[in-house]
């Protein structure tokens, strides 16, 4: 089973089995104890010691604490949020925000859901301290349309935090005043990006803004914002508590901390798995996830989320990191790898993403709206056996004329299930055209749902 | 809107563009330095008059050191850039970009409409062949007289939803779902039956023909266009006409015109069709026996030149009288009161200022020496208080109604008083809904709690203002909570309005025919002026004392002497009779003359004989109906000078004049803020039409007087009025056509005056505040007439309706309507769409209810549109005691339905 440090949330249902664990796990420690998200079972665990060292700090001396801690942002970019606070422009004569992103979207990752669902009070003692950092006295939690149930956790866990003086006003008689309020999104992968979902916040469609200016100058309500996702403020508190090198320890060089990793796919024990970025993704996937279905092998993953570029078997000895991954060729991104083996085929795979990208681009670019349609004609039309070849071409093609040419990152992310399917299974595009059909045994093929049209 | 470049030595930005190096100035764009170095690349997301969002990605570049390709539109250049815009990726992605967006996109639209900016890109690109064949999906609505909606020829560049809300401020055009099934849909079921203004600003601003003129399928395409000054409302905007074959088919607004940024509304935009209507009047006519004639010029000129000869001499110049027109140019109300003078000799001259705004140029006269609005429509963005004072800019001057939204938009702090929640008064952060005729109480109030809270503006005062103690004793007793029992206004809401007012500096104060329609309307002006002195929002930018002007040249008409005791350039007889005498060759009447209230009074009194009136009807648009057409019966003669056969015409006419409109000729305007812009000729006029200016020629030819008035073309005219008016000296043709200038403009190096009184005032150093004691109408309620009858306004008509009344802006207001609250309706049993009669003590009309939450109980409010309804017969006789003024803001009325 289990190696190093590592801690196993199997995400079935409620039910948690026990895993084996080594390392001390972090922000999932409690997540099995049936009280784990009231203030009580909080505060006998270190509950807001955090936000109590942080206000008799300065808010500078916060943020070079984050600094030092080496806590990189967990939503996808992992960009170290201690300069994303001090980039928030002090200057400024309007009120400045911390806008928590929880619209965790991107297919194949869940750990947000758990954190808040489980721990929420860690993550409204993440906003409270970040709010004090960047000298704001508002958060927004902004929430996943679907989470509706999550929701209602965090709402309890916020009410309980204002009974008890954790919110509101004069928080530990610190003269320190701060408000969290919940903002749920009305179901768009898009409300996910940064500025999108302060467009969405000040109640308009989530679409994106053009960048510069940077949220942290120009952001919600054209104030200073910083925008945060849920896994990233949960890390705060603990820096808070134990210090910022004891955090970087945890952690490789500019990897500190501990990390949730989101394994689902054809793997035995699919969930979410708190574990060190030192763990390699091999351990990851064949340690924790107990490797691919018997008499199956491993054909490639996608590392984080369905937005970064697949890595293949012979790739996995990369270190479980930002830098580690990013050198092995793809993005650590929201770490949630997504897991493929031989039964699955590569086109009909791009095809089921391009259908998720092209029915969830905003649709504020030209080159996302229309490319997205386009590509996902091409795709569906060869993984029916209906393409030709000169399609590969114009795939690559539109993939380049939609890549760094789109007003967000959606337009990347998108055209990477189609050029990374091409790069490495081209033979098997070339096989869907070339015999009209899917050479993969039927048994083996995936079902489109229902819905899903 | 985009704000003007900021003036001064701004440092220049060092750039290099595809290798060519090139300065501009800061606050550039990428966009602008494309541009400069002469690089074209599609932009159809982009328009001047909107925040760039950089969404079509055609004009994608890179910048040297930059991760990302970026939109030149949207990114601010930075000096040291190097931009490079024919790199093979970007020019692939521009292609591939317009591909994708050709594939749905009917290809027959193309060939029907090349010259549109996505067509030009489709032909320039090559990219015929990729257009759909078929017919695209895609919701048609026709439901708009004046905007043709095809969504199958939408490629979702959002400039029109952007426009609606940015530059309209309408909020009309909606996005429904995402992605490749984006939807523009209006908030309506259907265009028509949605919030649409129908400013056309969406139609200009679309790169396709998703949303286009539906006149352009009946009119055709323009094949010129000129530009020229709307015939409608003071606010002066500057269009593009096009014609075709003789006809005028479209409108266009000018992008960097100085008043309308690019905007129109929807009577300048699209009421254009009187110009041909049906029943214009293209002969001269002269009436006998009861029946109109059709006759030549001569003959009918010679007929009214014996005429009024005759009369003159058997009753004495000032038994007859001129009046000029709020619709004709400068030159023409120039040589309209100088025929007055010199041809017939008498004083007897006046125009249709009389009737809306001769309250507020004499209060400003004599308070601050210049009877002309104060500051300019520029002074809106910079405002960060504005005070709109009985006036609906929304509806009746809808550009700076638009304007003045948008500057709410921005965080401007907006008080307005009006007794209805009009479209303003939603957005406003006081609406003071005074009861009608209560506005001297209500504005004593506020400078009361103003003085009361020593909220004044010291050292302005000590600098600038005298009388500030024999003021504030006057307005002693008037406390807020008094003025709340007379005003129905809070006293808290009175407090709070004049304490923004007064501290949230600079406050401009805009006001219109609510504050001057009274008989108190020269004292509410005075008491607006007050506020002003006291508080130190006069010559300053964003302040000032602003009437909005209710006719394109009704500025203009009484600054150039159509007045009874002025002269042309608002001169008083006093001190410019030498002037004129010396270059008219004449003697100036002595007599004081009658203004066209006294002319009414003096023909019923039998005094007066003969009325030659140009551009208006009298007998439609003056208060009290019946007196006024018992007035007119009693003249021998009355020439009429139009259109069209106007109910003045109609009823009391012996002889007609064949005019033509302002886009048939050419001359000047002179708008609400001073500005001198010229009005040019787009297609000939029609039939036998004349302009007035040459009418007004023959007559004085006609009557022995062609030497005064041998004018070739208006030009001339001008330069007569520059020669004898020192505001217009420098205001010469050659300038007026590189743009508007703002009255006085004493010399040609002179750059006009957007602000008055910046210094001194026109009377002195000093202005003196006046004290005024409020008098209360006497249109009294009670049991016999319960209701207070509002009458104005709105958007879809103008005025009499005499212009848009003949075009398909009746589909939009077809009839005039009683707005009454519901629960008065409820009581009176009427539901909405019922007709009922007003009565009041001088006449009744009949007209359709409306429900309108947004009218207090106890008051309507009705327009006075539509002649068949006639709605000047249940108007009173009282005045403003100043200037003559009638009392339109308030009758008693009562409702009684009909059967």
């Amino acid at each position: 089973m289990c190696t190093k440090g590592i801690h196993v949330v199997f995400f079935v249902s409620s039910c948690f089995r026990g895993p084996v664990m080594i390392m001390e796990p972090l922000l999932t420690k409690y997540v099995r104890e049936p009280n784990c998200f009231t203030l009580d079972f909080y505060l006998k665990h270190e509950g807001y010691e955090g936000l109590k060292k942080a206000l008799a700090l300065t808010p500078d001396q916060v943020v070079e604490m984050v600094k030092a801690s080496g806590l990189r942002g967990r939503g996808g970019a992992g960009f170290p949020t201690g300069m994303k606070w001090q980039f928030v422009d002090k200057r400024s004569p309007n009120p400045r925000y911390i806008a928590c992103n929880a619209d965790e979207s991107e297919p194949g990752t869940f750990k947000d859901h758990l954190l808040m669902e489980r721990n929420p009070h860690l993550l409204i003692e993440g906003c409270a301290i970040a709010c004090h950092a960047i000298g704001a006295r508002v958060a927004y939690v902004y929430i996943r349309g679907e989470f509706f149930h999550v929701q209602r956790v965090l709402e309890r866990a916020i009410d309980e935090a204002y009974r008890a003086g954790f919110l509101g006003r004069n928080v530990f008689g610190s003269g320190f005043d701060c408000d969290v309020y919940i903002h749920r999104g009305a179901g768009a992968y898009e409300a996910g990006e940064e500025t999108a979902l302060l467009e969405s916040l000040e109640g308009k469609r989530a679409q994106p803004r053009n960048k510069p200016p940077f949220p942290a100058v120009i952001g919600l309500y054209n104030c200073p914002t910083a925008v945060n996702n849920v896994e990233t403020l949960a890390n705060v508190p603990l820096i808070l508590r134990n210090g910022a090198e004891w955090f970087a320890a945890l952690g490789p060089e500019k990897n500190g901390g501990p990390k949730l990793f989101c394994i689902s796919g054809h793997v035995k024990r699919p969930g979410v798995y708190e574990a060190s970025m030192t763990m390699t993704l091999r351990e990851l996937i064949e340690g924790c996830a107990g490797g691919v279905r018997e008499g199956r092998t491993l054909k490639a993953v996608i590392p984080g989320g369905s937005s970064v570029p697949m890595l293949m078997p012979d790739q996995l000895d990369a270190q479980a990191s930002f830098d580690g991954v990013q050198k092995a060729g793809s993005l650590l991104g929201s770490a949630g790898l997504i897991v493929l083996d031989d039964t699955a085929c590569m086109v009909w795979l791009a095809e089921n993403l391009l259908h998720f990208y092209r029915h969830e681009s905003c649709g504020k670019c030209t080159p996302c709206r229309e490319g997205t349609d386009w590509l996902h004609k091409i795709l569906r039309r060869i993984e029916r056996g209906e393409g030709h070849m000169r399609d590969l071409d114009l795939l690559s093609s539109i993939s380049g004329s939609i890549g760094g040419k789109t007003l967000c990152a959606f337009g990347d992310a998108a055209i990477t299930p189609v050029l990374t399917t091409l790069k490495h299974f081209r033979h098997e595009y070339e096989a869907h055209i070339r015999e009209g059909r899917c050479t993969l045994p039927a048994s083996w093929r995936a079902r489109h749902a229902a819905g899903a049209r | 809107m985009i704000a003007a470049p900021v003036a001064g030595a701004a440092p220049t930005l060092s750039v290099e563009v595809n290798g060519a190096p090139d300065t501009l100035p800061a606050g550039a764009t990428i966009l602008d330095a494309l541009r400069a170095a002469g690089v074209h690349l599609p932009t159809l997301c982009h328009d001047e008059r909107l925040t760039p969002i950089g969404v079509c990605r055609l004009c994608l570049v890179r910048v040297q050191g930059w991760a990302r390709a970026v939109p030149a539109c949207s990114t601010p250049l930075l000096d040291g850039m190097r931009i490079e815009t024919n790199a093979r990726d970007l020019e692939d992605a521009r292609r591939t970009a317009l591909t994708l967006l050709a594939r749905r996109y009917p290809a027959d639209g193309v060939e029907r409409d090349p010259h549109k900016e996505f067509h030009r890109a489709i032909l320039e690109h090559g990219l015929e062949r990729e257009l759909l064949q078929a017919s695209a999906p895609g919701p048609i609505d026709r439901s708009h007289p004046y905007i043709a909606v095809d969504m199958s020829r939408c490629i979702d560049c959002y400039r029109c939803v952007r426009i609606c809300d940015e530059v309209q401020g309408q909020f009309v055009w909606h996005v429904r779902d995402r992605g490749l099934d984006t939807q523009i849909v209006p908030d309506g079921p259907s265009l028509f039956e949605s919030s649409c203004v129908g400013c056309g600003a969406c139609v200009d601003t679309c790169p396709t023909g998703a949303l286009d003129d539906a006149a352009r399928s009946r009119l055709g395409a323009a094949s010129a266009w000129t530009n020229t000054t709307c015939p409608y409302c003071g606010v002066g905007c500057e269009m593009s006409v096009g014609a075709r074959d003789g006809r005028i088919v479209a409108v266009k607004p000018v992008l960097d015109a100085p008043v309308n940024k690019g905007h129109l509304c929807v009577k300048g935009r699209y009421a254009f069709e009187f110009v041909g209507a049906d029943d214009r009047v293209l002969d001269p006519m002269i009436r006998t026996g009861g029946q109109w004639r059709c006759t030549s010029w001569d003959e009918a000129l010679t007929f009214a030149a014996a005429r009024l000869g005759d009369l003159v001499a058997r009753h004495g110049p000032d038994s007859v009288g001129v009046l000029g027109s709020a619709r004709a140019t400068n030159e023409e109300n120039y040589l309209a009161q100088k025929f007055a003078r010199v041809v017939l000799g008498t004083n007897n001259v006046d125009c249709c200022a009389r009737v809306c705004h001769a309250p507020s140029a004499a209060a400003l006269k004599h308070s601050l020496g210049t009877g002309l609005g104060t500051n300019s429509f520029d002074d809106i963005e910079i405002a960060r208080t504005i005070l709109v004072c009985g006036a609906n800019p929304t509806e009746n001057h809808p550009v700076v109604g638009a304007r003045i939204k948008q500057a709410v938009r921005r965080g401007a702090a907006l008080i307005v008083v009006d007794p209805r929640r009009i479209e303003l008064a939603s957005l406003a952060t006081c609406h003071l809904a005074v009861r009608p005729g209560t506005n001297v109480p209500l504005l004593n109030a506020m400078a009361h709690a103003i003085l009361a809270k020593d909220l004044v503006d010291r050292r302005f005062l000590e600098a600038r203002v005298d009388g500030v103690e024999t003021f504030a004793r006057s307005v002693e007793a008037w406390t807020p909570e008094r003025a709340a029992v007379v005003c129905g206004v809070d006293a808290e809401l009175i407090r709070r309005a004049a304490r923004l007012y007064a501290t949230r500096a600079p406050a401009m104060s805009i006001h219109g025919l609510g504050l001057t329609e009274h008989v108190q309307g020269t004292d509410g002006v005075t008491l607006l002026i007050n506020l002003a002195l006291l508080t130190g929002n006069i010559g300053k930018p964003g302040t000032g004392i602003n009437p909005l002007r209710g006719q394109n040249n009704v500025q203009g008409a009484a600054h150039m002497g159509c007045e009874p005791n002025t002269l042309p350039g608002a001169a008083s007889p006093k001190d410019g009779r030498a002037v004129f005498e010396q270059a008219w060759k004449r003697e100036i009447p002595s007599t004081h003359g009658l203004h066209l209230l006294h002319m009414m009074d003096a023909a019923l009194d039998g005094r007066f004989n003969a009325l030659w009136t140009i551009g208006y009807d009298v007998l439609l648009t003056n208060a009290n109906a019946s007196e006024t057409v018992r007035a007119m019966r009693a003249l021998d003669l009355v020439i009429v000078q139009d259109l069209f056969l106007t109910e003045t015409a109609r009823e009391v006419g012996s002889v007609f004049f064949p005019a033509c409109s302002s886009l048939e000729k050419d001359g000047t305007f002179m708008n609400a803020e001073r500005r001198i812009q010229r009005v040019r000729q787009v297609v000939r006029p029609l039939g036998q039409s004349r302009p007035d200016w040459r009418i007004i020629c023959d007559l004085a030819r006609a009557m022995g007087h062609g030497e005064l008035f041998d004018f070739r073309e208006p030009e001339a005219i001008w330069n007569e009025v520059r020669a004898l008016c020192e505001g217009a000296r420098g205001m010469s043709y050659a300038r007026l056509d590189r743009g508007g200038l703002q009255w006085p403009c004493p010399s040609e190096d002179h750059p006009g005056t957007s602000i008055l009184h910046r210094d001194s005032f026109a009377a002195g150093p000093r202005a003196v505040l006046h004290g005024v004691a409020y008098q209360p109408s006497r249109e009294s309620t009670g049991p016999e007439y319960p209701f207070v009858l509002n009458t104005g306004r709105s958007l879809y008509q103008f005025n009499a309706g005499t212009m848009t009344g003949r075009t398909p802006n009746n589909a939009l207001r077809p009839s005039d309507l009683l707005d009454m609250c519901p629960d008065d309706a409820d009581r009176l049993g009427l539901s909405e769409g019922d007709t009922a009669r007003v009565i009041s003590r001088y006449g009744s009309a009949v007209l359709p209810v409306r429900l309108n939450a947004g009218v207090q109980p106890g008051q309507l409010f009705a327009t006075f549109h539509t002649p068949s309804i006639f709605l000047n017969s249940t108007t009173g006789s009282h005045r403003d005691g100043a200037t003559g003024t009638p009392e339109y803001k308030v009758a008693a009325v009562r409702v009684e339905r009909t059967a």
